[in-house]
């Protein structure tokens, strides 16, 4: 047993120094807040707020691949302190360039309601229609309880993929000889103990944006001039 | 970001549906129900963000979000349509930014060519990139169109950028009280000349044991494999060569417990040989394989050949293999089912390995056995994003199996050192936590073992390191052979030859690899 000693101090030694930084890890997944337009129609509580970040430069480019680019934009509503969800709502967004007519076309979809389709001519009007929110409806008005404090919480995706998919590509990663390491000849199922090699992440949307909405309460929204658009 | 739910992308869109879509523009209440129809029944092609997602996460108590969206996570909509956008029909297939990838394994990969007609929301498209990223040889890669010679035809762009594809699969540096050190590394290269072929070798050596009669070892494997894509009829092929010169350690005095290297002798054992395979994906989660195994043994044994038991008498040694020159071959057959949600740090599915294996005269073998191991790993989730993990185990030999096909205890006790490609360095028994006879037990036919596995996230971010889980593992083990299962005189538990078994530690999936630092890799493999 001595002479497995220094190994010991070294994993140990490695073990508090992960968990003790875990601590730091966790302050730095804060989720931020960003300022929302919140307003009162007669029938819904309606927000306005801009995800235009989600798309970075190269995002930007691959608009014009020719193919299919999707947006994902999920809204929840939350009483502040609680973990359930008042309210949730999302808007999906497919854009796609047309070479011919140089122009994007889009096509919205809020919940179930119809598709909206609409033209764009420029990259930013088309990461304009798909990325920011314009008088979204998350709730109807009557659900929100005077003096309760509320946020609204946002997650952008662009480009989600499939859970399956996702754990496929995983797999394939990590395991890029499945069938070729046959268990049970000296190999431990419970397998590597180090694995080293270049493990790109890949994430269930090509990018994503969290915040939440600054506190709010009932009272202290507007309302909205001229209702619902 | 989140993963993990055990609802489907599909089962969260009908979810949220029914749940009473309040608002024709949009708004569902939060609280879903299951069985509602969906009016816009989702492709299953379609893709999906299907990561669960708390959302009220506040600056405030981001601090408890790391994986405790699991509780609440949003229901996650899909696209339906698949046919969004134009219609083109391919010209030509450009592929760019392959240095070392040869063009034709890409355009296998494509499922796409010239003359096809494709849309612009083509699930195709999708399907064809993740095979590529799978394919493991690329960071990232890109499909895109460009005008072609006439309108609605276009030329396909497929971009991609190349990773490293040398994977380091296994270390092997540890120390023991028989061994001062024994250490090697199992290399591979999984795009081998740009061919997708897997190519690779390990090797392990180790100083002159201090048992009497020992050699130095030295393990040697060169393994290949043909991805199934690039395989005869869609199989898989596999070939390993294996090369193993070493010592084995027999007790020949004292008690079980102890690890004592002078009171071991060593049988010198010199294996040559290989293993032949194919293999094929059946199903998402189903994968069978075939293996044809042949090897040569030269055995020395040592002078010694009976046991001084502690009361003075004297027993004869059974070293499983055949003086001299003998040979092993055998067939295997081996089905794997894996629905693990990640293959690191999983959180629903399961994995189960079942494997027959049998070998003599008829194949042409000296040793005539049959071996059956079945493993199996089961992940259910738990609130705030923990896991609960069930590993068992359970392997039986029947007939004339050599020792080093038999059932170790280095490689079922989480707590001991387990064999480096096959060999192993070490005299230490079992741990014997329970005060049982488990540390008579080296070598078996049979062996089982049950753990209980339960992970807490305690790291999920971008950046080097992705996600780390803490995680703590205990189990009950046992070995047996054939005298063991009916043991002379009354029952006593005491008399079971089984033991205790446990883990803690942190298991680390990172941009160069993944990781586990623990109690038990310290104690036993000294992993770094």
């Amino acid at each position: 047993m001595n002479a497995h000693r220094p190994a010991l101090r070294l994993d140990l030694a490695l073990l508090a120094i992960v968990v003790a930084s875990s601590g730091a890890a966790r302050a730095s997944d804060e989720v931020p807040r960003r300022t929302t337009g919140l307003a009162l129609t007669p029938a819904q509580l309606v927000v306005s707020v801009g995800l235009q970040d989600l798309f970075g430069p190269d995002d930007r480019e691959r608009l014009k691949s020719g193919f299919v680019t999707r947006v994902l934009v999920r809204v929840a509503l939350q009483e502040e302190g609680s973990s359930e969800p008042v309210a949730i709502a999302f808007q999906r967004t497919e854009i796609v360039y047309d070479l011919w007519d140089e122009r994007f076309r889009l096509r919205i979809t809020r919940g179930t309601g119809p598709d909206v389709h609409l033209d764009a001519r420029t990259p930013d009007e088309a990461i304009a229609r798909a990325a920011a929110l314009w008088d979204f409806p998350v709730v109807e008005a009557a659900r929100l309880r005077p003096g309760a404090a509320y946020v609204v919480a946002f997650r952008g995706d662009l480009n989600p993929i499939s859970e399956e998919m996702l754990a496929d590509v995983r797999r394939w990663l990590v395991q890029p000889a499945r069938g070729q390491r046959r268990v049970g000849t000296g190999d431990s199922f419970f397998g590597s103990f180090v694995s080293i090699f270049v493990n790109p992440r890949i994430e269930d949307s090509e990018r994503q944006l969290r915040f939440v909405s600054q506190r709010f309460e009932l009272r202290q929204v507007r309302t909205a001039k001229g209702g619902h658009p | 970001m989140h993963r993990g739910q055990a609802k489907t992308p599909r089962a969260w869109l009908v979810a949220a549906l029914g749940a009473g879509l309040a608002l024709g523009a949009g708004v569902a209440r939060a609280q879903p129900s299951s069985n509602a129809p969906s009016p816009n029944a989702p492709s299953s092609n379609a893709p999906s963000s299907n990561a669960p997602w708390r959302p009220g996460a506040t600056s405030d108590d981001a601090a408890k979000t790391v994986d405790d969206a699991e509780d609440v996570a949003v229901p996650a909509p899909e696209f339906v349509d698949p046919a969004f956008g134009p219609r083109y029909v391919i010209e030509d297939v450009v592929v760019r930014g392959n240095r070392k990838t040869k063009t034709a394994l890409i355009l296998a990969e494509l499922g796409m060519q010239a003359g096809d007609a494709i849309v612009a929301s083509d699930p195709r498209v999708d399907a064809a990139r993740f095979r590529l990223l799978a394919l493991g040889h690329f960071i990232d890669a890109r499909l895109s169109v460009e005008r072609g010679q006439r309108r609605g035809g276009v030329v396909l762009l497929v971009e991609v950028e190349e990773r490293g594809t040398l994977v380091i699969n296994e270390l092997y540096p540890s120390t023991s009280s028989a061994t001062a050190f024994w250490g090697g590394a199992d290399v591979s290269d999984t795009n081998f000349l740009g061919r997708g072929v897997n190519l690779g070798g390990g090797f392990v050596a180790s100083t002159k044991p201090i048992v009497f009669g020992a050699e130095k070892g030295l393990g040697l494997r060169l393994h290949g494999s043909i991805p199934e894509r690039q395989g005869p009829a869609g199989l898989g092929l596999s070939a390993t060569a294996l090369y193993d010169d070493g010592s084995e350690f027999f007790r020949t005095s004292g008690t079980d417990e102890d690890a004592d290297p002078g009171r071991f002798a060593a049988v010198n054992t010199r294996r040559a040989g290989g293993v032949l395979g194919v293999g094929r994906t059946l199903t998402r989660a189903w994968h069978a394989s075939l293996d044809l195994r042949g090897e040569s043994v030269r055995a020395r044994l040592p002078p010694q050949r009976a046991r001084t038991l502690p009361d003075g008498t004297t027993a004869p040694i059974d070293f499983d293999v055949r003086e001299g020159a003998s040979r092993v071959a055998t067939v295997a057959v081996t089905l794997d089912y894996d629905t693990r949600s990640d293959p690191v740090l999983p959180r629903a599915g399961a994995r189960v390995v079942g494997t027959l294996e049998a070998g003599g005269p008829l194949v042409g073998g000296s040793y005539g056995f049959g071996k059956a191991l079945v493993q199996a790993s089961l992940y259910t989730k738990m609130p705030r994003g923990h896991a609960l993990g069930f590993h068992l185990l359970g392997g039986a030999i029947v007939g004339e199996a050599p020792y080093f096909d038999q059932f170790f205890i280095g490689d079922l006790n989480l707590l001991l050192p387990r064999r480096a490609l096959g060999m192993n360095f070490a005299t230490l028994p079992s741990r014997n936590l329970l005060g049982t006879t488990i540390a008579r037990h080296r070598y078996d036919d049979y062996a089982a073992r049950a753990l209980v596995e339960y992970a807490i996230p305690v790291w999920r971010r971008r950046g080097f390191v992705y996600g780390g889980d803490a995680f703590a593992a205990v189990g009950l083990l046992g070995m047996a052979s054939g005298g063991d299962l009916d043991p002379p005189g009354p029952f006593a538990w005491s008399h079971l030859p089984v033991d205790l078994t446990a883990d803690l530690g942190l298991r680390l999936d990172t941009y160069v690899g993944i990781f586990t630092i623990s109690i038990a890799n310290a104690l036993s493999r000294s992993s770094f």
